[in-house]
């Protein structure tokens, strides 16, 4: 459903990006694995239409037989339009917004009235805290109520794909469990993932294929546990020695 | 001092600030979505008196039309100005937006000179909105009501447009994070376009009132009110719409009460009290009276 | 060779052209003429200086034409004939109206008068960041201007001080305009200089390494204020005449464009715009006379300046002081020089 291919991406005068290749099938849950500054970042940031990639491609398909749309020319809010969702690092949910008016921006190009409010109600359904704190200020959730917004968020916009930036970055592990287990949900109920990750052993675990990142080459790549098999990953991500 | 001498006073004041309120906000909307003072903000005000003008004079037409001219003329000038000289240098230091204005600003002038010439104009308006209305011991024209009424109005519907619609959740959403605005599928250059569409369009109503409440209109005159107006904002919080229309308020009411109340001998500082407040509250409450910390934020 | 060894030798070789270029002007241009050249010299004060604040030290300060005021009516009222203060400003405080000065120390008497009220005002004021810095600078203007309206006992009102004696000459311009280029090229290229351009780039790991942020701030304003109020001096003692918007908001935009044009923080980039400036302001009012259309020149040079913000956003140089040469050989491989291309 994504192909890139051999994308180069300039990020604030470096090369960050240096020939990434890498496929997500329909229903996966694809993980990009790599160190602080590997690249993975802006690699979601080029999919999504943030960045421009200056080689390569980025191909799209949001039906199963319909044509592939190239991403590398269009601007991120046509991509959203496309069916594809970014939950950015560190949340970024707007501080100065209700948590209602959060997840309602998370609709904003859908015209579908009745939809969204059924999604609003699923969504306070799997999350029952954004209801309860519905009118509270963004900026005054904690970490792990604010990944929950974000995540509603990005389902309100009713993904395709939906790309995942360290979900588990800054959580207690027990939320992060939690947080892993609502992605492995939102696959379930059709939406494809991509997730960016430096907490190796989860991502692994929760993927069915992965992609190690390194100074913005991909170096390795094979399903998740081929991957939390092999021993340079975990030398290198796992903590093993 | 007389009660119907206070309570013209107190008019007067209100006149001001809701004069000062509504351009104030064009400022704290402009500055809320892409940080910028834009200093051409009161020579919208010029742009939107003789808009007024041209509408009053050229035909009969009744005043709410007038209002919808002068409001889009300022509309339309501020999206000129955003999309030819602020949208190419987003992303650059702050202070290279305000030189710009600076420059916007000068040129706006200069135009209006060239084509308008420098000579102050009277600011002739049908004979209805000068009819006077008695209330008790004071009488006041319909237009001074109309100002005040119509400012009202205005920042009613802003502040419903701003806080309820999807449009203008998503201007708050770009004012915080560009990217992440993106993110949800928000052209952000159309909301940066839209803040100064509807900044400049209550400036320029702004320029509609002065011109009828003081009667006379000239090429320079949005210098004076845009900064003071900026003061006001200040004295709100910048970025902030609510903080705008009470420092509009508060300044439009304490420059008058300044003026009417105390000794003559000091009411030529006027212009000194505006700026030595501006600087005070600089100083002192740098967020203003209702503003966030925007300084501090990227 | 460091700079420091050729610095004196060439500034004196430089200083003594100049001087050449004066002597020839006075003997060959007609009064009107040299009132340009004293114009552009006087401009090339204000620029240069207002560089030490705005360029050098990164404060966004609009605030040069109160200083100018300031200067300019101290000057005026310090070299008025005793008698002639009798008549024109009768209610003037006795320490003032007796005195009697010449022209040198009442210019230097106007500068340090700005530079304390640059003191006293910076302190509180340079706390201040970016543009607010700008504003509160710019509402420094119009209460001068409104102090200078109202305080009519000193400075008669709206009216102003006209009828001034024709005092400054190109040599009196000539002399500033070394004296301004000296300090601020040592300043510059001082360990003070090094303070300045440090607190510009990154104030907090200035504060961290132990500058003394507040202190280099303010002195980097007063300085600047000091000649601004000698320019005000000098320009007033060319016209004959001060009124309290003698200097006005106009003048700060033409002051800051000289600065960012010419790159902040580059006292050649400055000058060279300067001149530049206040001549083709000069050339063209006749130009604008004979079309009939007042102010084009002032659109024009405003379009350049957004045109230079949005493709140039350091200005023509940087911090860079080119040298003459390479000047030329720059201008000329425009296309190719890398510093050229906007991010």
């Amino acid at each position: 459903m994504l192909d890139l291919e051999d994308v180069h991406i300039n990020r604030g005068g470096t090369h960050a990006v240096r020939g990434v290749s890498l496929t997500v099938g329909r229903g996966e849950i694809v993980s990009l694995i790599g160190a602080n500054g590997a690249g993975k970042t802006t690699t979601l940031a080029a999919i999504s239409g943030l960045l421009r990639p200056r080689k390569g491609k980025i191909l799209f398909r949001p039906q199963e037989n319909a044509p592939a749309i190239d991403l590398t020319t269009m601007k991120a809010e046509q991509i959203v339009a496309a069916g594809i969702s970014h939950c950015p690092e560190a949340r970024q949910i707007f501080g100065n917004l209700s948590v209602t008016e959060n997840l309602k921006i998370g609709a904003y190009l859908r015209n579908d009235a009745d939809g969204v409010a059924r999604d609003l109600a699923d969504i306070h359904a799997r999350f029952p805290i954004l209801h309860e704190r519905g009118s509270v200020p963004g900026d005054k959730l904690s970490g792990g109520e604010q990944m929950m917004l974000a995540i509603g968020r990005a389902l309100m916009s009713r993904p395709k794909l939906i790309l995942f930036d360290e979900p588990s970055l800054g959580l207690a592990p027990i939320l992060v469990e939690q947080i892993f287990e609502i992605l492995e949900t939102i696959r379930r109920d059709g939406v494809t993932v991509l997730l960016v990750e430096q907490n190796a052993s989860m991502a692994l675990e929760f993927s069915d294929r992965a992609y190690v990142i390194e100074a913005g080459e991909i170096t390795l790549a094979g399903t998740g546990k081929e991957l939390a098999s092999n021993s340079d990953v975990q030398r290198a991500y796992l903590g093993a020695a | 001092m007389t009660l119907p001498y206070l309570i013209d006073q107190l008019v007067n004041g209100l006149i001001l600030g809701s004069m000062y309120a509504l351009v104030a906000i064009g400022f704290s909307m402009i500055y809320g979505i892409v940080r910028l003072i834009n200093f051409a903000h009161g020579d919208i005000l010029t742009i939107g008196a003789f808009a007024g003008l041209a509408a009053f004079a050229s035909a009969d037409l009744p005043f709410p039309v007038v209002i919808l001219i002068v409001l889009v003329a300022g509309a339309v000038v501020g999206m000129v100005i955003e999309r030819t000289t602020f949208r190419p240098m987003r992303g650059s230091p702050q202070v290279t937006g305000f030189i710009a204005s600076l420059a916007v600003s000068i040129i706006l002038e200069n135009l209006a000179i060239m084509i308008l010439s420098a000579q102050p104009r009277t600011f002739r308006i049908p004979a209805y909105l000068n009819a006077l209305v008695d209330f008790g011991p004071v009488s006041i024209r319909v237009i001074d009501l109309m100002i005040v009424v119509l400012a009202i109005v205005l920042v009613i519907a802003l502040t419903s447009f701003v806080r309820f619609t999807k449009v203008g959740i998503a201007m708050r959403a770009t004012a915080e994070n560009y990217d992440v605005a993106r993110l949800m599928g928000i052209n952000i250059n159309r909301m940066i376009m839209l803040a100064f569409a509807i900044g400049s369009a209550l400036a320029a109503v702004a320029g509609l009132m002065w011109g009828s409440k003081y009667g006379q209109i000239s090429p320079l005159m949005g210098v004076l009110p845009g900064l003071k107006a900026f003061v006001a904002a200040v004295i709100g919080g910048v970025g902030s719409i609510s903080g705008a229309v009470l420092g509009g308020y508060i300044l439009g009411l304490a420059e008058v009460l300044f003026v009417g109340l105390l000794p003559p001998a000091l009411s030529g500082y006027r212009n000194a009290f505006v700026f030595g407040a501006l600087i005070l509250v600089l100083l002192v409450l740098p967020n203003g009276l209702l503003g966030r910390n925007t300084e501090t934020r990227a | 060779m460091s700079d420091r060894d050729t610095f004196l030798p060439k500034f004196a070789a430089l200083a003594l052209i100049g001087a050449g270029l004066v002597f020839w002007a006075r003997s060959v241009l007609d009064p009107y003429a040299l009132s340009i050249v004293m114009f552009v010299g006087i401009n090339v004060i204000l620029a240069v200086s207002l560089n030490i604040s705005n360029g050098f030290t990164g404060l966004f300060s609009l605030g040069h034409p109160a200083f100018m005021t300031i200067g300019g009516y101290m000057t005026a009222i310090l070299v008025m004939p005793a008698a002639r203060k009798g008549l024109m400003l009768p209610d003037l405080p006795a320490f003032l109206a007796g005195q009697e000065w010449s022209f040198l120390p009442a210019l230097l008497a106007g500068g340090s008068l700005s530079a304390l009220v640059a003191v006293i005002v910076g302190f509180p004021v340079l706390r201040l960041r970016g543009h607010y810095l700008a504003v509160a600078t710019l509402g420094l203007i119009f209460i001068v201007q409104s102090l200078a309206v109202n305080l009519d006992g000193v400075t008669r009102g709206a009216l102003g001080l006209s009828g001034l004696p024709s005092l400054t000459t190109t040599w009196w311009v000539y002399g500033f305009v070394l004296l301004t280029l000296f300090v601020c090229w040592r300043l510059k290229h001082s360990s003070l200089g090094r303070t300045m351009l440090a607190i510009r780039e990154n104030e907090l790991a200035a504060a961290c390494l132990g500058v003394r942020v507040a202190r280099t701030r303010v002195f980097a304003f007063a300085l600047g204020a000091f000649f601004a109020g000698i320019a005000g001096g000098l320009w007033v003692h060319v016209v004959t005449l001060i009124s309290p918007d003698s200097f006005s908001f106009g003048l700060a935009f033409q002051l800051v464009v000289m600065v960012v044009v010419g790159g902040t923080g580059s006292i050649t980039g400055a000058s060279i715009v300067a001149a530049v400036l206040t001549l083709a302001t000069e050339f063209l009012k006749p130009v604008e006379e004979s079309l009939n259309l007042y102010g084009a020149s002032q659109i024009a040079i405003a379009v350049g300046v957004i045109l230079i913000l949005i493709y140039r956003p350091a200005g023509l140089f940087g911090t860079a002081e080119p040298q003459p040469l390479n000047l030329i050989k720059r201008l000329g491989s425009r296309h190719t020089s890398p510093a050229n291309s906007p991010e």
